[in-house]
């Protein structure tokens, strides 16, 4: 078939057409990798509900997510780690979400909230409610206003908002620094003792969390992803440079301010509901990318890669020898450093570092 | 929409221009009506304002005073896509993303025409394919726009500027990195789609270029324009004179007969039957 052939022929190929108005490309590889981490990311729900002492036999496995478990199994199923792994599927999403976005309009590879100071925010936050006002506050409160207060004095230190991303990174890293001085200085302070409760905190943990924080996270993905979606064409079109997009029609400046804050306020859920879990919103997109070779944001695909990433490293933290009570963000920062020294031996390798 | 402008209702057009970034205006005041059909050249010394006045002939940047007028209508009142189906700019140092293939680049091209649920139009295959082949691409078109030479990388952009498929193209300084014979490839590529019909403007550095090719020379200096009109009377050894600081002979080009310009030897040597003056 000519090419002029395919043009006349009314359902062209790899596009996905609804009527008149709708007319969406589709990628293969992109469609299949998806399919591939969507079925890794069920095995590895599965295997976290069902292993260990506590786990629920696969058998009785789909009767007890369904709602018809008793004793032990619903106790599990219900409490222990149903949650937990709701938790960690919304967080990862979010967390993947959030990166994509930010490294794709501040162009920067490395880029996520957490380098602009957004997990010391939060940290400082939580360290001045948890050890300066014990009990009166929720310490995930507390870290919400930290993370949000950080972003702002970011917003306001640039002097051009998020529209600069040179200047968003600079003035992010400042704020990063003085973040986490500060939070040094309140448990010096205070009470060293008392800071052991912080660590885990810190390092962010997902261990007891409840139906509240998976609501709390559902309600995140549920506003952000939508919006995220429809600004993705336009995200795309921004890494062709300001001047190239704003031509084009593509409102780049527009498109970053935005981007920007979805990305917060993701990263922002995922700080409230389970503390600042470091890498997995630097590593999911970069995978996301790796996997389907092609080029744009992958925001849907990094998504499914950032719930992939954490429910493993749960799963790792949950069921390690080592120490069942080590938060599941000191694994993904050791992932995190695995990669990035994969990176940067690749990088070094090929000469273009 | 003014009496005197021709059917289409007048191109484009600037009135009373000045674009700055934050201190002096870099173009003031400037008015210039783009040949609806012609193969505009703006040339003009470093820093002159040249690429600045293209940029806002685009909507790349925002004058500070004065207005752009695309058929009649002010620039800034166009909603993004629909300006971008009319006119199409190509700028200095365009940004490839990671890993894109030279027809992905190109079919980036078609993002003016498509809307949020309609991200294809059934005229995308033939548009990107078109601009491949008039770039002699076709072949290359799943090759990775970074592993092409530096010639075929400018291509590869130009064709993704094709694939707007908009009545005016706006190219600021296509020729820059180019070694001498994809210079010409590329102004022929202009000639003829001049010659079809299309608005073409573009922002040269070689003045002997620009003579031979354009069919309308626009002559800047200072953020003004100083002179413009056809080659042949514009170009003069006066005018290079006066606004590049250079003396030199004005000889017409063998080939074309457009005016050449030929600098006065200071240091080189002189050829023994040289015409001295």
């Amino acid at each position: 078939m000519t090419p002029l052939e395919r043009t006349a022929a009314s359902g062209p190929r790899g596009v996905v057409t609804l009527g008149s108005r709708v007319a969406l490309p589709v990628h293969g590889r992109q469609l299949l990798v998806g399919a591939v981490v969507v079925l890794l990311t069920a095995v590895a729900s599965v295997a976290t509900l069902s292993l260990g002492e506590l786990g629920i036999a696969l058998a009785d496995l789909p009767s007890a997510v369904t709602g018809g478990a008793d004793g032990a199994d619903a106790f599990v199923v219900e409490r222990l780690r149903g949650p937990r792994l709701v938790v960690a599927l919304g967080t990862g999403a979010a967390l993947g979400l959030s990166g994509a976005l930010f490294q794709s309009v501040t162009r920067n590879p490395l880029g996520s909230p957490d380098v602009i100071g957004l997990a010391s925010g939060a940290g400082a936050g939580a360290a001045v409610v948890a050890l300066m006002m014990p009990g009166e506050v929720p310490v995930s409160l507390g870290a919400l206003v930290g993370a949000v207060a950080a972003m702002v004095l970011v917003y306001v230190s640039t002097g051009s908002g998020f529209r600069n991303p040179g200047r968003l990174v600079v003035a992010g890293i400042g704020v990063a620094a003085m973040a986490t001085a500060f939070t040094q200085y309140v448990v010096y302070a205070v009470e060293r003792d008392k800071a052991t409760a912080l660590t885990a905190y810190v390092n962010g943990s997902l261990a007891a969390r409840s139906w509240d924080d998976a609501a709390t996270i559902g309600v995140v993905l549920l506003v952000v992803v939508p919006l995220a979606l429809l600004l993705g064409r336009r995200v795309e079109i921004g890494e062709m440079g300001d001047e190239l997009a704003g031509v084009l029609g593509a409102e780049p400046q527009r498109t970053r301010v935005s981007a920007v804050v979805l990305s917060i306020v993701l990263s922002a859920g995922a700080v409230a509901v389970a503390g600042p879990i470091a890498f997995i919103s630097l590593t999911a997109p970069q995978i996301a990318r790796r996997l389907t070779r092609g080029t744009g944001a992958h925001l849907a695909l990094a998504t499914l890669t950032g719930a992939l990433l954490l429910v493993l490293a749960d799963l790792v933290a949950q069921q390690s020898p080592i120490d069942d009570g080590l938060p599941v963000g000191i694994y993904t920062m050791a992932i995190g450093g695995v990669y990035l020294g994969w990176l940067l031996t690749r990088e070094w390798r090929r000469g273009s570092l | 929409m003014s009496a005197t402008g021709p059917v289409n209702g007048g191109g484009l057009r600037a009135r009373g221009l000045s674009v700055g970034y934050g201190g002096e205006p870099v173009v003031r005041d400037l008015d210039l009506d783009v040949p609806p059909g012609g193969l505009t050249m703006i040339i003009g010394p470093n820093g002159c304002g040249k690429s600045t006045l293209v940029k806002a002939l685009a909507r790349a940047v925002r004058p500070v005073a004065g207005e752009v007028l695309l058929h009649g209508r002010d620039l800034a009142s166009y909603r993004g896509k629909e300006a971008a189906r009319h006119v199409a700019l190509l700028p200095q140092s365009p940004i490839a993303p990671e890993g894109i293939s030279v027809r992905g680049l190109v079919r980036r091209g078609r993002y003016p025409h498509h809307s949020l649920l309609r991200q294809w139009s059934p005229d995308d295959d033939a548009a990107v394919g078109e601009a491949l082949e008039r770039t002699g691409l076709t072949g290359l078109a799943e090759a990775t726009v970074t592993e092409l030479s530096g010639g075929q990388r400018q291509r590869a952009w130009i064709a993704m500027v094709l694939a707007q498929r908009t009545e005016l193209l706006l190219l600021d300084e296509p020729t820059t990195f180019l070694d001498i014979a994809h210079q010409y490839e590329l102004l022929e590529l202009c000639a003829e789609l001049h010659r079809e019909g299309r608005t073409v403007v573009a922002v040269l550095h070689d003045l002997n270029q620009a003579a031979r090719f354009a069919s309308h020379l626009v002559v800047m200096d200072a953020g003004r324009i100083v002179a413009q009109g056809a080659p042949g009377e514009v170009l003069t050894a006066e005018l290079v004179a006066d606004v590049f600081g250079l003396a030199c002979d004005i000889v017409p080009d063998p080939r074309a007969g457009t005016p050449m310009v030929v600098p006065h030897a200071r240091h080189a040597a002189v050829v023994p039957g040289g015409a001295a003056r």
